[in-house]
């Protein structure tokens, strides 16, 4: 069995990055071209007309460009959700380049295989702290869901842009660039390249007084040659790197000039709308409709029975919602045997008990689990359920499309448009190439937009109609029509010394996903341990959801760990400290944590504090969450969370992301949960999927450790998975009540 | 041996992609045009009709203005309520009626049967009417759309 431990050094994989960028290749099976220099002569330089709009455009390579006016662009390809990816890449491009931040702008890079991100897709396939091969095998969602999108790797997700493309990519671009411009310039005016200096967008000569915007070289360093391998500045040596810069999509944000996918206006096309009913049973499909009495009403203009949907085409979106209320369709019978949510968990209660002590797959482990078990001085077990959740992002889930000569445009909230145009190709019968997914920033997607079922529904409906259209779901239709993070259902058990150290630990449930290290309690020391799964059927379709399996397990784990210091009788933060004694950046972040929420200060009545420490997309965080219980149900009074990434490229905006996991994470221990009633899902809207309200929400206080590990960690997940553990944990502190069923609050309705 | 499994990962990959590549467009089982854009509405041409005809229906217009309530409520025999309740055949019912429906308690203890004048009343101002009423929003202003709304709904009691 391998060990559970989480290994440091990087895997071979790993060596593709640097490389990947500036050199021209194709990895195995062609799918994968990855980042291409765009110069003259170039067999790529057909990408050029993509970017760069006019002729005082001067492109230096596919990553960045630089215009007359002195505007650098950088060309991001990852989506930008909220999350602030696009200034935080475009800083890291920044400092390299010794641009002025001033002057930095950010395009969207075109849905062009050219910008597939390979990294990214590395980092899917062979996380960075584990070995690939012990990743891919055992997991079955994660094998085809990961197969699926590596063909068509533009996306954005796995908290992966910064420590991606940001390192990978973005610095090596800038740095590329710099040492072009400088190279131009130093045989423009004589002088050894080495005696240039650079600084915000300017080139200076100190000896002979010269100096030069990169503008003015721009042209010329397109004929410099390119370094494969530039060099890149130490952290001493930064400027932009590891300040909070202002966010670039600031300014259009508050004045209301973003535009997100559901504000799509393309010029010249006049848009009708659809609105649209999928089945309620997933595998299901439309038997019969009966559209006489939409008819007449207002505004519409076509009806449509698709066979997997019912769409109402019309003047306006709430004409076409208001006419498809009136359109009575029934739908085909599913045969899944699962009705309701306790038929759900009564399958997986099922495959786990068949499974038995030592059954099911073998997904990790090391030691002699039942050996050490039988000779513990204290066994616990204890099982947890979570309940299925949905993304809910308040931007509707929405796509304009065109489909007509031959062509097919969309405009989309997408976080992978390569896998959307590719699933459009196949719905449309349209080749890729004459597709073309324009996709501006996210309202929200939390995972929620990592398929592309709704951009199809778009173009059918436009294909069908021959005209635009804008495809709008109801909030219901988002809430009970989509992709879920799964249920689950978590048996644990667990074996003591006379000391009461966890010398013995078993674990099973009934899906792998991804990140496979979510259900590997690897941090810790525990000698020996098995962690298991058994397969069992699952009603609602899988998506990936803020931090996947981590939003589990962590909750899982780290509750497990908590029941395991209360049985040795231990403080929980002393408990976990004492396994963490080969792991010293983990424990300095959980020693760091309870120092700044005073962990060992006195309690008052009714008050309780958790704490939780998980390890997820490269990131350590450990929090502690205050929890008045004095009024018999919680109160979320303070957050603290400490966090190590190992270093932060924009200390603001990590922070913002790691608050946003908290809150997120809160929403879904307070309230998150979705019910199946004959086989249906049975919330609709946010009356009854709930969102933490800001005079719910705790004071949070994030601190940042910089411990200089590489590679660095993500920033978008890593907040969500401790909190919902701290806050049970808090909850049992004080009031001895331990939660193993989320959500929280029904508990003490 | 690892990158060994890898590759064998991406083969799988291409496979797949071009798996993608063979299958056809799902065809639309039901297609029902009413009009394309931009063509005038069919029931904006029957009030054109009714005005040149000089008399005004009164119910079509009602059936049209309707679509401000809609929101809430549904016109419509058998339709499950909204928001609102459905409010087919609602003139010379009594007030909070229909079983399937959770009225506020004003307007159970209300003795209110609905006739022309009460829903006119009603409308103009649902809770100095009836205080206490969960409608607390989509009050007629306009008397005549109001009129035309519940010459509307008294046509679905018919």
């Amino acid at each position: 069995m391998n060990d559970m431990t989480p290994e440091k050094k990087p895997s071979k994989l790993a060596k593709w990055s640097r490389r990947g960028f500036i050199g021209a290749g194709v990895l195995a099976g062609g799918g994968l071209l990855i980042g291409i220099a765009v110069r003259p002569g170039n067999p790529i330089g057909a990408l050029a007309p993509k970017v760069a709009g006019g002729d005082g455009e001067q492109l230096v390579n596919s990553w960045v460009k630089i215009d007359t006016d002195n505007i650098i662009t950088a060309i991001v390809p990852h989506c930008e959700m909220g999350q602030g990816a696009h200034s935080a890449l475009a800083q890291m491009l920044a400092d390299e380049l010794d641009a002025d931040w001033s002057k930095i702008r950010v395009m969207q890079a075109p849905t062009d295989g050219s910008y597939v991100v390979s990294d990214t897709a590395r980092a899917f396939v062979a996380p960075f702290t584990l070995n690939a091969a012990d990743w891919l095998e055992p997991t079955w969602d994660g094998l085809f869901t990961q197969v699926a999108r590596l063909a068509d790797a533009l996306i954005t997700g796995g908290s992966s842009s910064i420590r991606t493309t940001g390192q990978g990519q973005m610095r090596v671009a800038g740095a590329a660039a710099r040492q072009m411009l400088v190279g131009a310039a130093a045989d423009a005016w004589g002088v050894p390249a080495g005696e240039i200096t650079t600084a915000n967008s300017t080139l200076t000569h100190a000896a002979t007084g010269k100096t030069a915007t990169y503008a003015e070289f721009a042209s010329a360093a397109a004929e410099q040659p390119m370094d494969q391998t530039p060099t890149l500045k130490t952290p001493d040596q930064y400027r932009l790197i590891g300040t909070s810069a202002a966010r670039t999509d600031i300014p259009a944000k508050v004045d209301g000039t973003a535009r997100f996918g559901i504000d799509a206006e393309p010029e010249g096309l006049a848009l009708s709308y659809a609105a649209s009913v999928r089945p309620p049973v997933p595998g299901t499909r439309v038997a019969s409709m009966d559209a006489e009495a939409a008819k007449g009403m207002n505004g519409v203009l076509q009806i449509l029975n698709m066979g997997d949907f019912v769409s109402v085409v019309a003047d306006s979106y709430w004409q076409a919602q208001q006419a498809l209320n009136r359109v009575k369709v029934t739908w085909t019978q599913s045969d899944s045997a699962i009705k309701t949510t306790q038929d759900q968990f009564a399958a997986y209660a099922r495959a786990i008990d068949e499974a038995g002590a030592d059954g099911g797959e073998k997904a990790a482990g090391k030691g002699d689990f039942a050996d050490a078990f039988a000779k513990s001085a204290t066994t616990i077990e204890a099982e947890y359920k979570a309940p299925y959740l949905a993304h809910a992002p308040m931007e509707p889930i929405n796509c304009t499309a065109h489909v007509a000569d031959g062509k097919c445009d969309v405009w989309t909230s997408t976080q992978v448009p390569l896998m959307v145009r590719s699933a459009l190709a196949e719905a449309t019968g349209i080749a890729k190439d004459d597709i073309t997914v324009h996709h501006p920033f996210l309202g929200g997607s939390f995972g929620r937009r990592l398929e592309a079922v709704y951009a199809v529904m778009a173009a059918r409906i436009a294909q069908a109609t021959g005209y635009p259209v804008k495809s709008i779901w109801s909030r219901e239709e988002d809430t009970q029509k989509a992709l879920y993070r799964p249920a689950e259902l978590s048996r644990f058990k667990a074996g003591l010394d006379e000391a009461g150290a966890l010398i013995a630990y078993d674990n099973i449930f009934t899906h792998r996903n991804d990140p496979a290290e979510a259900s590997v309690p690897g941090i810790y020391a525990i000698p020996n341990t098995q962690v298991r799964v058994a397969a069992a059927p699952r009603h609602l379709p899988f998506a990936a959801w803020r931090s996947v399996d981590h939003s589990q397990h962590g909750w899982f784990i780290e509750s497990f760990i908590d029941e395991a210091a209360h049985a040795a009788g231990a403080d929980p933060y002393e408990y976990r400290l004492a396994m963490l004694k080969d792991a010293p950046r983990h424990a300095a972040v959980l020693d760091k944590v309870a120092e700044i929420s005073e962990w060992s200060a006195p309690r008052a009545e009714g008050i309780g504090k958790g704490i939780a420490i998980v390890e997820s997309f490269g990131t350590i965080v450990a929090q502690v969450h205050e929890v008045d219980m004095s009024a018999g149900k919680p109160r979320l009074v303070n957050a603290w969370a400490v966090c190590d990434a190992g270093y932060v490229v924009n200390p603001d905006g990590f922070a913002n992301q790691i608050e946003g996991g908290i809150v997120f994470g809160l929403t879904a221990a307070m309230y998150g949960e979705l019910d199946l009633v004959d086989g249906a899902i049975k919330q609709s809207n946010f009356h009854d999927y709930k969102m933490l309200r800001v005079d719910e929400t705790p004071a949070i206080t994030v601190e940042i450790i910089n411990s200089g590990t590489v590679p660095i960690g993500g920033a978008g997940e890593p907040g969500l998975p401790p909190a919902a553990p701290a806050v049970t944990n808090a909850i049992f502190a004080a009031t001895g009540k331990r939660l193993r069923q989320l959500p929280i609050a029904k508990q003490f309705a | 041996m690892m990158r060994m499994k890898a590759a064998l990962v991406l083969g799988v990959a291409s496979s797949l992609v071009a798996a993608c590549g063979s299958s056809e467009p799902e065809p639309v089982v039901e297609q029902i045009v009413i009009r394309a854009p931009g063509e005038p509405a069919a029931n904006a041409a029957r009030k054109a009709a009714t005005m040149e005809a000089g008399k005004v229906d009164l119910v079509a217009l009602g059936e049209r203005a309707f679509a401000q309530c809609a929101g809430c409520h549904v016109a419509e025999k058998g339709a499950r309520g909204m928001a609102g309740p459905n409010l087919h055949g609602v003139v010379g019912r009594k007030a909070a009626a229909l079983d399937d429906f959770g009225y506020s308690n004003a307007l159970k203890s209300s003795g209110i049967t609905w006739d022309i004048a009460a829903l006119d009343r009603f409308l103009a101002n649902p809770a100095g009417y009836v205080e206490g009423t969960s409608m607390v929003a989509g009050a007629v202003g306009d008397g005549e759309t109001r009129a035309a709304i519940v010459a509307y709904l008294a046509s679905t009691s018919e």
